[in-house]
């Protein structure tokens, strides 16, 4: 018989379906408008951005998202009179193209008709969306999809005027929950550029804002860099546009893998390639120019550094961290930890992408949510006998004490790490990988 | 005189019912001081707050806004209580969301124990992770789960157990199933009904987590121990030791950080104070009603004056008058030509105070000793009494009468929109604050800020210098908030960023109606 699914969780290393207001607060000129009780996205904003690389806000984040604090009368009488207030308040009061209400636990649970709220303002020309996202429906990532596919159906509506060959829609990280994707966002932007594609990135400083949301049905077609996340969005666009959409599991982590992913979405575009070829060649000069440099230390540091590492992490970071880990840089792959909640439905999938990191090197992953269980298994790998490394977050400091690893933080939670604009992805961020990681273990 | 704990009831009354708390008002502190009417109120044991003897004036005015922006809850504050002990668990019944600020406490946690000289480590704090199933099918089982797998990995002392809206919603009995394991565990199960909708204030949660401990935890027998206080506080650094120890007393910190032991032994002590009477008037009160352990008669031990007051008040509870005098005279003469020197930097500076309730009243007095101008203030919301009642705590007025009016004095609970508004009536050079979600509007107005994680910081003679270099040394950083000023802006529209009073939408709604006709 299988074992009962183990439930509780200590130490989480995501937020609740209430996070994805930094989904919207990351679109430029996005306001997020939490209908549920007083304290619910304070306290995302926690998990999401202040300990989480201290990335802070910006716009409507932080304090400044409007919210109802549902209170003891919403829950016994009703709370879309206090919503309606707070709407038309923050239709005059916020700087916004594009409000976005989510809808946490106590409406849901006291059946609140939000929609009927939310519609009066959208009729009457108002940008403005409704999201469910009741936190016990989901985690962020959950969350994260929800509101893009509210925003897809409720403001960007239907298919104008022809597709653009070039115009590419890019889905990847969760902006806030992984603590990169500010850094990842212009990294992955400026590599398609580069290969000769324009891009809709809709999170972040490289976005045009709500216009470039509106631009979705427009691009040639949906480029999902992500073990799971936002499959679900380019299917949901496919059904709605006819869109056809490239999905590749994992981000892409030095010359080697950003060249083959380069070359994959290149090809998929059906676009000329000669654009791309040239600025392949100058980015592999540039990264091997620091690459080759790297070599003096890597082959003749005395003092030793670790050579087996363990990753806890949500599945995006985690499978492309150690893949370039294991088939780049030769470290050992103890043990990967996924603790996002990845759906079950794509687990499988998932745990293919780590059959094989490398020639010869497989891995062993396994799904877990609570912390506890997580910091055990840890302190259970063997090592060997030199100094592990833990790529993880601050929830594994204890642990990573306990046997004596080396700990960089690289998710959901990192209050080790101011963040701004840093990425470990692509050409430039692999070197940037290398630099955190050498540095830790130099200094530690 | 005290007001009337009921420790028998299974949970403690809002704030806003108990004391007449209110979250939202505008005017000068000697305004609030009088409509507070704190010795009226004191006098109240039960029924309407505040009621004047013809029952006129149960509730101190408030403005309703309809506009509002988040903060925090009394879940989380409850959070922050019962899961920064270092030998018991928190179990939190609710989805996994209600537990997103726990990495904050977890910093506050481990800085905590670093300051009192404790290894650091993580708190650990467990969610039942309730999932949509358990909103259709009740959710008790998996809470039993949970407290029996806390005791297997942990080993606790005690389990406290924290309601969240969705679990009140849907009508989780915590109190039974506390109730059960405790009989299965054979440890103390403390249930807290700190769902985040049931108050306006977060510090309901507080008083929450303390009526749990005072229930469940606190030595029903205790045998005394003269030379200890209690010290209600939350993860400050260790500075009441010296300050007391001329007196002869040890301090026993509660809650945060303290272990079960150190808890269970405040039934125990000689008296009770706390850095602050927001904070600690309910457990203080409990503590003298149930088992006799005096509250202190003072102000709080901010500046001089309070300072003074404070020491000579604990004095006379443990009969050591003449030590405190000398000391207190020794103290004035070793600190004065220090603070005098700061006071001649500080010349011409003016603070701002956004904090907790009567916390900004014992800052303020710091500030004004160190000779800086301080014309404006948000609290983040008032108590016009504190469950104490005694005349020697009513804070606000012994600010006013002390050192004179604050003319901008608001109540408000942390609401970033307001700040441009409050900030342009008052001349502020700095802030000093604790919460979140204000201070970068500040920044980004060329506003520095000095976050005072550490809440003792001020506290006593040698805190009036930490203040002041702190100071010298947030003055500084205008540097960044400048660049930060010329560069960025607020994410408020021009219409309300005109705006002169914060309070606007509660006294006059209709200009709502203005702002389509300016927008349109």
């Amino acid at each position: 018989m299988e074992k009962k699914k183990h439930t509780t969780i200590t130490h989480p290393h995501y937020a609740c379906s209430i996070g994805a207001a930094y989904t919207v607060s990351a679109i430029p000129g996005a306001v997020p408008v939490i209908n549920c009780g007083p304290g619910c996205v304070d306290q995302q904003y926690f998990t999401m951005s202040f300990c989480n690389g201290f990335q802070g806000s910006i716009g409507a984040g932080g304090g400044d998202i409007p919210g109802t604090n549902s209170g003891e009368n919403e829950i016994v009488f009703g709370g879309a009179k206090k919503l309606d207030g707070v709407i038309r308040s923050a239709l005059k009061i916020m700087k916004g193209d594009l409000f976005v209400v989510l809808s946490g636990c106590s409406p849901q649970l006291v059946g609140d008709d939000v929609d009927s709220v939310v519609k009066k303002y959208r009729e009457q020309g108002y940008p403005i969306v409704h999201a469910e996202v009741p936190g016990f429906k989901g985690n962020n990532l959950w969350g994260h999809e929800e509101v893009v596919i509210s925003i897809i159906d409720q403001f960007v509506g239907e298919q104008k005027g022809r597709r653009r060959k070039k115009l590419v829609n890019l889905w990847m990280g969760a902006p806030y929950f992984n603590t990169f994707w500010r850094g990842d966002y212009i990294e992955m932007k400026r590599i398609l550029e580069g290969a000769g594609f324009e891009v809709n990135v809709f999170f972040g400083s490289e976005s045009a804002g709500v216009s470039e949301w509106k631009n979705i049905p427009k691009a040639a077609f949906n480029l999902v860099v992500s073990p799971w996340l936002n499959l679900r969005v380019a299917e949901h666009l496919e059904r709605k546009y006819g869109q056809p959409y490239l999905h590749i599991p994992i981000l892409p982590v030095g010359e080697e893998a950003t060249t083959a992913f380069l070359r994959q979405v290149v090809e998929f575009a059906g676009i000329d390639n000669a654009k791309a070829e040239r600025f392949i060649e100058k980015e592999a000069a540039r990264y091997y120019y620091f690459f080759d440099h790297f070599a003096d230390f890597f082959a003749e540091y005395w003092f030793g550094f670790p050579s087996q590492f363990a990753i806890v992490g949500d599945a995006a970071y985690n499978i492309a961290l150690s893949k370039f880990l294991a088939d780049q840089i030769g470290l050992i792959p103890v043990g990967q930890i996924i603790s996002d909640n990845t759906p079950v439905k794509h687990r499988d999938a998932v745990a293919a992408l780590y059959a094989e990191l490398s020639e010869g090197v497989s891995g062993n992953m396994e799904f877990i949510e609570d912390g506890y269980l997580i910091e055990k298994k840890l302190s259970e790998y063997d090592f060997g006998s030199g100094t592990p490394l833990i790529l993880g977050s601050s929830w594994e400091q204890d642990v990573a004490d306990e046997i004596g690893a080396l700990l960089v933080e690289v998710g959901t939670i990192a209050t080790e790490e101011v963040v701004l604009n840093r990425t470990y992805v692509g050409y430039t961020g692999a070197l940037q990988f290398l630099e955190k990681i050498y540095s830790a273990a130099v200094s530690g | 005189m005290a007001r009337n704990i009921q420790l028998d009831l299974e949970t403690v009354e809002n704030r806003e019912m108990r004391l007449g708390s209110i979250i939202s008002w505008d005017g000068s502190a000697s305004e609030l001081v009088e409509l507070s009417r704190y010795e009226e109120r004191a006098l109240r044991h039960k029924g309407c707050p505040g009621a004047g003897k013809n029952g006129e004036g149960c509730r101190l005015c408030e403005l309703n806004m309809p506009f509002n922006q988040q903060s925090m809850c009394a879940n989380s504050i409850a959070a922050c209580q019962a899961g920064n002990l270092r030998d018991c668990v928190l179990i939190q019944h609710s989805p996994v969301g209600c537990t997103a600020r726990n990495p904050e406490f977890n910093l506050a946690f481990r800085n905590g124990l670093e300051r009192r000289g404790i290894k650091p480590r993580n708190i650990n704090i467990m969610t039942t992770n309730l999932l949509e199933n358990d909103m259709v099918f009740g959710a008790s089982e998996k809470l039993k789960k949970a407290a029996r797998e806390a005791y297997e990995r942990y080993n606790p002392k005690a389990i406290f157990f924290s309601m969240s809206c969705s679990t009140a919603i849907i009508g989780e009995d915590l109190s039974s199933i506390a109730a059960e394991m405790e009989d299965e565990l054979g440890i103390p199960v403390a249930p807290m009904h700190c769902e985040g909708f049931r108050s306006k204030h977060w510090s309901t949660g507080f008083d929450i987590a303390q009526h749990a401990v005072l229930r469940h935890i606190v030595n029903k027998h205790p045998k005394k121990q003269p030379d200890l206080i209690n010290i209600v506080a939350l993860w400050g650094t260790d500075y009441f030791t010296e300050m007391l120890k001329p007196l002869g007393l040890r301090v026993n910190y509660i809650m945060d950080i303290a272990s079960f032991d150190e808890l269970a032994q405040t039934s125990e002590a000689a008296c009770t104070s706390a850095f602050c009477h927001t904070l600690g008037s309910y457990f203080a009160t409990a503590l003298e009603q149930e088992y006799g352990v005096p509250q202190i008669r003072a102000p709080q031990p901010y500046g001089f004056a309070g300072t003074d007051a404070w020491l000579r008040a604990i004095a006379k509870q443990v009969g050591k008058e003449t030590e405190a005098e000398a000391f207190i005279a020794s103290e004035h003469e070793r600190v004065k030509p220090k603070i005098d020197a700061l006071r001649a930097k500080l010349k011409g500076v003016s603070g701002f105070v956004l904090t907790g309730s009567s916390y900004a009243h014992g800052l303020i007095s710091v500030l004004r000793d160190l000779g800086i101008t301080v014309d404006g203030s948000v609290v983040f919301h008032h108590d016009p009494v504190y469950d104490g009642g005694y005349e020697e705590q009513n804070t606000l007025k012994t600010l006013v009468e002390e050192y004179g009016d604050i003319p901008h004095f608001t109540v408000s609970k942390t609401q970033p929109f307001q700040l441009p508004a409050l900030l342009k009536r008052v001349k502020a050079d700095f802030i000093i604050i604790r919460h979140n979600g204000l201070a970068p509007n500040a920044a980004r107005m060329g506003i520095p800020s000095f976050a005072i994680g550490d809440e003792h910081f001020p506290v006593g003679y040698d805190g009036m210098i930490r203040v002041g270099e702190a100071v010298i040394e947030v003055l500084a950083r205008k540097k960044m908030n400048q660049v930060l000023q010329r560069h960025v802006s607020l994410p408020y529209s021009d219409w309300w960023l005109s705006q002169k009073d914060p309070f606007i939408l509660a006294k006059h709604p209709e200009v709502l109606d203005e702002a389509e006709e300016v927008q349109d």
